[in-house]
């Protein structure tokens, strides 16, 4: 056998232990073959029916059912032999080969002799039809989502395993919903609390606490690409852009209907407009305060990457703008990656190259403006900001004063290595000098300037000899200052937001997405394809595309946010794929419940909680996270959700975490980023050390992660390490990786020494060893030790003392990872 | 056997799908790792045997910070010094420059002298006197082009083959493609001498998974971050730790059973505490010779920075690190120039030159002598090139004698890797602005550099937003590998 024939027929018999459903094929052959073997019927082939196939094109039949190794299609898919499909593009990927030869080996079923999805009816473009709840006769189920689980259970011959223990879940359920693990004593209440309905009351009682809005705010954030930076060289500040995270943050704690909160973050400046342009200080109707609060979601499209440095081109930044809010609209609204046809059609998804030209031109007549964000601001108060604007000037000069000191010593010490006549020289002011005094100053004026200290013409800067006081000092001095211009108000507070622009340019075609090539102009207008919907009721603006995608009918907005929610749950989405419901993203694992999800979102007027509790509320939630063998062999992915996937936390979930059972977490909400300290180590990596000016409170390092410096291009470390997605683009859903520098960091890090240093402080009053082994037990994994493991632990904690006890606990699988 | 196999990629398939790896890329590692075996099984980066015959197997990537001058440096433009002082002839004024407007500026000529060098007669200035020697060694292709004339466009294009932030980095691919020969250090380093205007995401791992992201070390101190705790700590409390945080995590799988998640994590436990060990060893240089230390100029103070990082490159490739990626003239201060002369080009270069090229030909000698130039490809770049004529950013007056970027053409050499040297490839235009013959883009730089290590540029993807990555984009059409490889 050929080698690549023996590889695909390992992977074949590797892959999940599936049997390709038919749909999956159906999927692939439409996908791959459709544009030329489907309606185009090109060499006489016909892929849209199992007739088409068996009766097979030019070259005779396409599939012979039984029997790939003899079927033309899979020969031709595979690269093997001399006809080599598809033609022009890249070959299918292993795993779909693979699936096309275990659907034509089990007998190329084909669920009803219908014609496949013709190129723009794919799944996701069709309207939500509410499907039937299926019964459940086993009576696993508890609710409607169980039921649609158990049926493709059932199908499989796969079953659910057994509901997890208590202490599992108010664990799964707090750091899913507050991004936390519980404290003692709410697992200790919920572990006794002997009612039916204690899971449902512990789910509400999490949904109401604002630790909520915390962690679902920073799930949407990653979706809308947030950063306080611009990124690129000039990595410009976005001063207000926290606002937009506190907006978001308090949107999903007032469970703000989603569909008023695509329409504020799209367009509330054209749907509640307002001339909150306000300069000075007087009374605004309440009303208007409102609005600005709707107006600040517009944020989202103000804190996407700027490339600064090319603003000699005013044209080139605004075209990336329009290009930016685009891919963001699309993959967060519409969950459809858009940006390949900023250069030419789509090819997989039916958006040409126009129709994306077309909707950037939805935002062409918009621009990013600062508007007052108070409505009342005495001119007192203004004025009695001044003593602070002092401040700033104050550090400014201690700063100077310190460097000059500095380089004071470095010059002095340059100068010892002169002789004594040449310094003498170099001491006369240069007027005076003579030349023969002039001609010896000029060797040291020389060394000066190539260590810097005087102006040269590489730009050279010097490397001055801090002492390690000088140089502590100078941090301070820096975060004194950052914290200094932070509090000044040289201006009214602001926020950033987007606004009708004065000067409306047109929006051309362009050559391969280069903004210089400008062809035609382009008006605004909805891709056809998705259209059919509905007309919006007003045109050409944001509001119109605000209204078009919050319509009721639209088939994507709710199906992707419901599908967010679930993976917010269970790790993965039922699409797999949460930013591409295309061709190129997966398909549903559960179909009718995601429809079903979708038509009960909408249902109860978009409230993003209620989808929570209709969720976790269910059987399906509350499975332990347990092995069971034999499932394990028919699904080993655990696609169908036989169980419950464990999964680890995430980078802001785990600094929380120990932050939270350090007993160091400082609850307080909103306002600008805060800067924990970095390690010299860590900050060797940057291009400006003053970039990361240390929050002056060290309070403020102990803020939670969603409030910690968003900086593009200097990720906070920690996070960096732990998956923290780029924020260049949308993320849907986070990379999960295992490597070694996170065990550097979770082992060595200054900040996991000092967190280590608190939890050993926090357990030291529980009593004798075993007592405060309970005590760390019950806070970091909210359980008590079993006896084996108490033995162990205060035998770890008399030697190595409770600093490296603690430090354990963090290093623990068991605390890393949610059963 | 088949069977076995079978396993492997079974619970590969689920704990690279959880890793977040995806479906192509799984097929890639499966197909790349037939040969693996059971390293593949626990480790994503095992060695995997490359698809095509390679000539090198590692990659050492000298990174002058700020862009060098190709007109001053390695391609010399005859033309450029008649008419230096001259305006720019209109027929070349078309380009965008970050702060230039070419119809104000007069043409600059070069203060350098150009030698012919080895037997090869390969033309370098004298810039570069020590490297000059190594002449028969170094393909320079003198048409390389992108279209990044800012700094970081100019960096994310050579790094990571697009102008924007986001996508992979080269060392992310290759590692990605090849694995790693080393289990106890990482695959992929990056020497910054400070930091770099373009940041992390020059050596990012962009869409890929993080594990393939570039591990910074330094040169001085200790070597990776978090490598040991910036206090001093009792080894025997820290092995007692170890040996704790593996009893119960042992207890917690078997509670559990089979989940390779969590073993994985166990096991970057264990390399990471290997690496504890070889990390400061890989960057403890006290058992070089003093003759070898002195190669890569060691004992300057001006050579010393830029020698060490040459050194530890040649020690980390003997030790199996796949991608090492050097930087010269980084820094913290948010101004050092680096290699960037917009002013006084030919102080600023003197400058950088004399911090490089003594280590840089050193290394090319070590190497050499050693055995390991056949099988490391040595390459050396910057963000682009520079302008033929002066910096505008000063009104473009004559006595500021800088230069501005060009990304439009500049040089780029490589050296070892199978490479047999002493010629140039391609050719800038008569005043050296734009590359004019046998053009090279970097997708073709990328191209050809993936080919050298054996990996198929067009088949190295990673699926992402419903699309099937490559580093070369759809470009890579003017691959040299074969070219020059050939006599």
């Amino acid at each position: 056998m050929p080698l690549l024939a023996t590889l695909v027929a390992l992977l074949a018999a590797s892959t999940d232990g599936f049997a390709a459903t038919p749909g999956d094929a159906m999927g692939v052959l439409m996908d791959r073959c459709g544009g030329c073997h489907g309606q185009a019927q090109i060499a006489g082939l016909d892929i849209r029916t199992r007739e088409g196939l068996l009766r097979g094109g030019s070259r005779g039949p396409a599939i012979i059912p039984g029997n790939a190794e003899a079927s033309l299609l899979y020969q031709a898919v595979g690269q093997e032999g001399d006809l080599a499909m598809p033609l022009e593009s890249d070959p299918l990927p292993r795993e779909d080969v693979a699936l096309l030869k275990r659907w034509i080996d089990a007998g190329a079923e084909w669920p009803s002799d219908q014609v496949a999805a013709a190129a723009d009816d794919w799944w996701s473009f069709e309207p939500v039809k509410r499907p039937d709840v299926p019964p459940d006769p086993t009576g696993w189920s508890r609710t409607p989502v169980d039921r649609f689980i158990a049926r493709t259970l059932h199908s499989r011959e796969l079953i659910p395993v057994a509901d997890a223990d208590r202490r599992t879940l108010v664990r799964r359920a707090t750091y899913d919903l507050h991004g936390l693990p519980p404290e003692p004593a709410d697992v200790e209440a919920f572990v006794r609390d002997e009612s039916p309905e204690a899971f449902e009351a512990l789910v509400d009682r999490l949904l109401e606490s604002k630790r909520y809005g915390e962690r679902w705010g920073r799930l949407w954030l990653d979706v809308v690409r947030y950063a306080d930076s611009g990124g690129f060289e000039t990595d410009i500040y976005f001063p207000d852009a926290w606002r937009y995270r506190d907006y978001v943050i308090k949107s999903f704690n007032d469970d703000k209907p989603f569909d008023r909160f695509v329409q504020e973050q799209l367009a509330a400046d054209q749907i509640w407009p307002d001339d909150i342009e306000l300069r000075g200080s007087y009374d605004v109707p309440e009303e208007k305060l409102r609005n600005l609060d709707a107006r600040i979601g517009t944020g989202m499209y103000t804190i996407g990457t700027v490339y600064h440095e090319a603003a000699l081109n005013g044209h080139q930044l605004r075209y990336e703008w329009l290009v930016d809010s685009v891919d963001v609209t699309g993959e967060a609204f519409l969950g459809l990656t858009l940006g390949c046809a900023r250069c030419h059609d789509h090819k997989f998804d039916p958006i040409s190259q126009r129709e994306y030209h077309r909707l950037m031109a939805f935002f062409a007549g918009s621009e990013i403006r600062r508007v007052p964000a108070q409505h009342k601001m005495s001119e007192l108060g203004y004025y009695s900001a001044y003593p602070r604007q002092l401040k700033v000037f104050e550090y400014q000069n201690a700063i100077k004063a310190l460097e000059s000191t500095v380089s004071k010593r470095l010059e002095d010490s340059i100068a010892e290595g002169f002789d004594a006549e040449t310094v003498a020289a170099f001491r006369v002011s240069r007027a005076k000098r003579t030349a023969a005094q002039q001609a010896k100053a000029a060797v040291l004026e020389r060394a000066l300037t190539e260590a810097g200290l005087r102006e040269n013409p590489g730009g050279r800067v010097p490397e001055l000899p801090y002492t390690q006081q000088e140089r502590d000092r100078r941090r301070t001095l820096v975060s004194k200052l950052g914290e200094a211009a932070s509090r000044a108000n040289f201006e009214l507070p602001t926020a950033t937001v987007l606004g009708s622009a004065e000067v409306r340019y047109p929006v051309r075609m362009t050559h391969r997405g280069d903004w210089k090539s400008a062809g035609e102009d382009v008006t605004a207008g909805l891709p056809a394809a998705l259209g059919a919907h509905a007309k919006p009721r007003t045109a050409g603006d944001r509001r119109a595309l605000a209204e078009w995608l919050t319509d009721q009918r639209h088939p994507l907005l709710a199906r992707v946010m419901v599908n967010r929610i679930w993976q917010g749950h269970f790790g993965r989405g039922i699409v797999g794929t949460p930013n591409n419901f295309g061709r190129q993203g997966d398909r549903p694992s559960h179909p009718d419940l995601l429809d079903w999800l979708a038509a009960e979102f909408v249902g109860n007027g978009w409230s993003v909680k209620a989808m929570h509790r209709q969720i976790m509320l269910s059987s399906a939630y509350r499975m332990a996270s347990a092995a069971d063998a034999r499932n394990l062999q028919r699904d080993p992915g655990n696609r169908l959700l036989w169980r419950m996937d464990r999964r680890r936390l995430d980078a802001e979930g785990l600094r929380d975490a120990v932050l939270l059972v350090a007993g160091t977490l400082n609850p307080k909400m909103g306002g600008r980023p805060v800067l924990p300290p970095l390690s010299e180590e860590e900050r060797l990596g940057m291009w400006n050390l003053d970039a990361w000016p240390e929050s002056l409170n060290p309070a403020d390092h102990n803020r939670r992660s969603v409030y910690v410096y968003a900086k593009r291009q200097f990720p906070y470390p920690m996070f960096k390490t732990f998956d923290v997605p780029d924020p260049a683009v949308s993320c849907g859903r986070r990379a999960v990786t295992t490597v070694a520098p996170q065990a550097l960091t979770l082992l060595n890090s200054d900040f996991m020494l000092r967190s280590a240093e608190s939890l050993a402080a926090r357990i030291a009053d529980a009593g004798d060893a075993g007592a405060q082994v309970g005590r760390a037990w019950m806070l970091a994994l909210s359980r008590p030790p079993t006896p084996t493991e108490r033995e162990h632990a205060a035998e770890m904690l008399a030697r190595a003392g409770a600093r490296e006890f603690a430090l354990m606990l963090f290093n623990l699988n068991e605390f890393v990872y949610i059963d | 056997m088949m069977s076995k196999h079978r396993a492997a990629c079974g619970s590969r398939r689920q704990f690279l799908e959880r890793a977040g790896l995806g479906f192509g890329g799984l097929a890639a590692s499966c197909l790349l790792a037939a040969d693996g075996g059971s390293a593949a099984r626990s480790n994503p980066f095992a060695a995997k045997r490359p698809p095509l015959p390679a000539k090198a197997r590692s990659v050492i990537f000298l990174f002058m910070h700020g862009g060098p001058s190709h007109v001053d440096t390695f391609d010399p433009k005859p033309a450029l010094q008649e008419l230096d002082g001259q305006p720019v002839p209109e027929s070349f004024r078309s380009r965008d420059f970050q702060f230039t407007k070419m119809d104000r500026v007069p043409l600059l000529g070069t203060p350098r002298r150009f030698g012919r060098h080895g037997r090869s007669g390969l033309p370098v200035s004298d810039l570069f006197p020590r490297v000059a020697r190594h002449a028969d060694d170094l393909a320079v292709i003198r048409s390389c082009y992108h279209d990044g004339f800012t700094h970081i466009t100019g960096q994310n294009w050579m790094n990571t083959g697009w102008a924007q932030v986001g996508r992979p980095s080269l060392g992310s691919w290759i590692v990605y493609g090849l694995g790693s020969e080393s289990e106890n250090l990482p695959a992929y380093v990056v020497m910054l001498d400070g930091g770099i205007k373009s940041g992390s995401p020059a050596y990012g791992s962009g869409f890929l998974p993080a594990m393939y992201q570039g591990t910074v070390l330094r040169s001085e101190g200790p070597p990776i971050l978090n490598i040991r705790r910036s206090e001093p700590a009792d080894p025997q409390r820290q092995r007692l730790l170890m040996d704790k945080l593996e009893w119960f995590n042992r207890q917690h799988l078997a509670r559990r059973g089979e989940d390779t998640d969590l073993e994985a994590r166990m096991t970057a436990y264990e390399l990471a505490f290997r690496m504890q060990a070889s990390a400061p060893e890989v960057a403890d240089i006290s058992s070089e010779t003093g003759a070898t230390k002195a190669l890569y100029g060691l004992d300057s103070a001006v050579t010393r920075p830029f020698g060490k990082q040459c050194l530890l490159a040649r020690r980390m490739v003997e030790r199996g690190v796949r991608f090492v990626q050097l930087y010269s003239g980084g820094g913290n201060s948010g101004g050092s120039p680096g290699w960037d002369g917009h002013n006084q080009i030919d102080y600023n270069h003197e400058t950088m030159a004399a911090q490089v090229d003594r280590p840089i030909a050193g290394l090319l000698q070590d190497l050499k002598g050693r055995g390991l130039l056949e099988q490391t490809l040595v390459v050396w770049g910057g963000d682009f090139g520079r302008t033929p004529f002066t910096d505008g950013s000063e009104g473009g007056a004559r006595n500021n004698a800088g230069r501005d970027h060009n990304p439009y053409g500049f040089s780029v050499w490589m050296a070892g890797g199978g490479i047999r040297g002493g010629k140039a490839i391609g050719a800038t235009d008569e005043i050296g602005l734009n590359a004019v013959e046998d053009r090279v883009h970097v997708h073709d730089l990328h191209a050809t550099i993936l080919t050298l290590l054996g990996l198929d540029h067009v088949r190295l993807t990673y699926p992402f937003q419903g699309r099937q990555f490559r580093l070369t984009d759809v470009g890579g059409h003017n691959n040299l590998a074969s070219r020059l490889v050939a006599g």
